[in-house]
């Protein structure tokens, strides 16, 4: 699969004198994959994201999204129509009356068409599942909600990728797996490319790769299975771990040797119980 | 000073199209020294409950007696003659995202700011600032400078340093750790808990993580569509689990784990109650060897 972003030797700083909250960093997003970017608060990750849509000019180094570079300002609305970012605040990104004027606002913005609006429209909120919330208010949705909404605004923009600024961090549990699902789906049915940026490590091993970010470096990049091997690494620069590997590093040290390392309860049970069996 | 809840209703907007009964007859006590988490889901009315308890609301009907003060409800109620600054000195709250409230030129004025406010001479009240800073762990090196130039995390802890600074006997925390990562998550738990058992302050915390409210609480209460449906200690609230699965809660990822443990090797739903990782891994241990026995 093409690479849809490259940055190549990206730095940045928010003042001229002081340290580079994002230093040298080069990585690469292929179509299609889902993506996470971990890493603790202050770790450059936001800041990443802002530079992949061109809200952040780089200080050095660049950012090239599907062929242009976000230096090249004739191209910086092509770049933020396939560049979709849902933020953390649920709050903070309505416009709309109701749920459907919201999801209209970005495409009436970009010009589409009424026609092809009203079809995208439609097939944007059957997608988050919330066709039946289009006349509703969207401040009385829940938090869930709410991001499902702010999601169909993107997908009806048909972007390349959404960038994810810890959209799930505000949300209680049920909210969470209502996004993740929803995002799961896009995924994979429709092929969209997902960069999520997050603290939910519980989160992160569903994700095809994971990037470790601290003091503005990538640290590391690999699959979860690989990153979270290195467990000592993560948590010394202050990262939580999937409970499901704190777990079997706990029964390992009780005399338990499990072949494999899950990184999921359900993987572990099944360790678990394939253990159980030889005992 | 212990807080008691005695029937109370609250009604959003009565008289109008969009009155709703955000509580409904709920009665709870707080006691002095205890640790309370307050879990529901959104819009069960936990964080109503919580604003209630210093008077940020007031019952529709039903009362609330915190120390010597009665909050009463309806047409008993005299607004003017409860003192709501005593309580409000007595009862701190920390709200959610209270960095958003930061706004005094440094660090030290924005902390002093609340004690000032209830009367405390300066050099007090910027002793008391000091203090707070130094337990919540914000380097002195920071003090002058402007709270806007701190972390997301620095600054929630700058914000709760100023309600800590009031001295209060009973501390409201509403979603404490909401939006921070792990490390910041643990840091302000671990305050808190400490004020808990050093100090012996009153906390109540509204909150969305299970794990917290299983770990730290002496007292889970659980609410549901504005009544409160169950409480009691964590491992009698966690161990019904098909319970708060019902109203859309889970039980903490421990308890989770071990069920779904004993279920896929077969042996009858365990009855003992493991928040921590190691007493959970003890756990799976006697599940494991337990069953093994029976082979």
């Amino acid at each position: 699969m093409p690479n849809i972003i490259d940055v190549s030797d990206l730095s940045y700083r928010y003042q001229e004198a002081g340290s580079r909250v994002l230093d040298h960093v080069t990585l690469s997003v292929k179509q299609g994959e889902w993506l996470a970017i971990i890493g603790h608060n202050g770790s450059g990750k936001s800041t990443l994201a802002k530079c992949l849509n061109g809200l952040i000019q780089p200080e050095q180094g660049n950012v090239v999204v599907s062929g242009y570079n976000t230096k090249d300002e004739s191209a910086i609305w092509k770049i933020r129509r396939r560049v979709g970012m849902v933020f953390q605040n649920p709050d903070n990104q309505f416009v709309g009356a109701t749920v459907r004027d919201d999801v209209a606002f970005g495409m009436e913005n970009h010009g589409v068409a009424r026609e092809e609006m009203l079809q995208r429209l439609d097939e944007a909120l059957k997608l988050v599942k919330m066709e039946a919330y289009a006349d509703q208010e969207p401040h009385r949705l829940s938090g869930g909600q709410k991001q499902r909404v702010a999601l169909a605004g993107i997908v009806a923009l048909q972007p390349l990728i959404v960038i994810l600024d810890e959209a799930t961090s505000m949300l209680d549990p049920e909210g969470r797996r209502d996004v993740l699902e929803t995002m799961k789906l896009l995924n994979k049915q429709r092929g969209l490319t997902v960069l999520s940026i997050t603290h939910d490590l519980d989160e992160a091993v569903h994700a095809d790769r994971l990037i470790v970010m601290n003091e503005g470096k990538v640290i590391r990049q690999g699959t979860p299975a690989e990153i979270f091997q290195h467990a000592e690494l993560l948590e010394e620069i202050g990262l939580d771990l999937p409970f499901a590997v704190k777990m079997e590093r706990l029964l390992r040290q009780r005399g338990l040797e499990m072949t494999e390392r899950p990184l999921t309860q359900e993987g572990l049970v099944n360790a678990l119980w394939t253990l159980r069996s030889t005992m | 000073m212990d807080i008691t809840v005695n029937h109370v209703t609250h009604t959003y907007q009565p008289g109008t199209p969009f009155m709703r009964m955000a509580l409904n007859d709920v009665s709870v006590a707080f006691p002095s020294g205890s640790f309370t988490s307050i879990i529901g889901h959104t819009g069960s009315g936990k964080s109503t409950l919580a604003q209630h308890l210093n008077g940020l609301l007031l019952p529709s009907t039903g009362s609330i007696t915190a120390g010597d003060l009665t909050l009463e409800g309806g047409s008993k109620r005299k607004k003017k003659k409860i003192n709501f600054k005593a309580l409000r000195e007595k009862v701190g709250y920390v709200f959610q995202y209270p960095e958003h409230q930061l706004f005094e030129e440094t660090l030290l004025k924005d902390v002093a700011f609340g004690p000032i406010n209830f009367g405390v001479p300066q050099d007090e009240a910027g002793r008391r600032a000091k203090a707070c800073l130094e337990l919540v762990h914000i380097p002195s090196a920071f003090w002058e400078r402007s709270p806007f130039d701190l972390s997301g995390g620095q600054m929630r802890r700058v914000a709760i340093a100023g309600v800590l600074a009031v001295q209060p006997e009973v501390i409201i925390l509403d979603e404490p750790t909401a939006g921070l990562d792990p490390r910041g998550r643990k840091e302000i738990m671990d305050l808190f808990d400490q004020l808990h058992r050093q100090q012996k302050r009153t906390i109540i915390m509204v909150t969305h993580n299970m794990s917290d409210a299983a770990l730290y609480s002496d007292q889970v209460v659980v609410m549901n569509h504005g009544s409160l449906i169950m409480a009691g200690s964590p491992a009698e609230v966690f161990s019904r689990d098909e319970a708060l699965q019902r109203i859309g809660l889970e039980s903490p990822e421990t308890m989770q784990f071990i069920r779904r443990l004993a279920e896929k090797i077969g042996t009858p739903q365990p009855t003992l109650s493991a928040f921590t990782m190691e007493d959970t891994a003890d756990a799976v241990l006697k599940l494991l060897k337990g069953d093994a026995a029976h082979v």
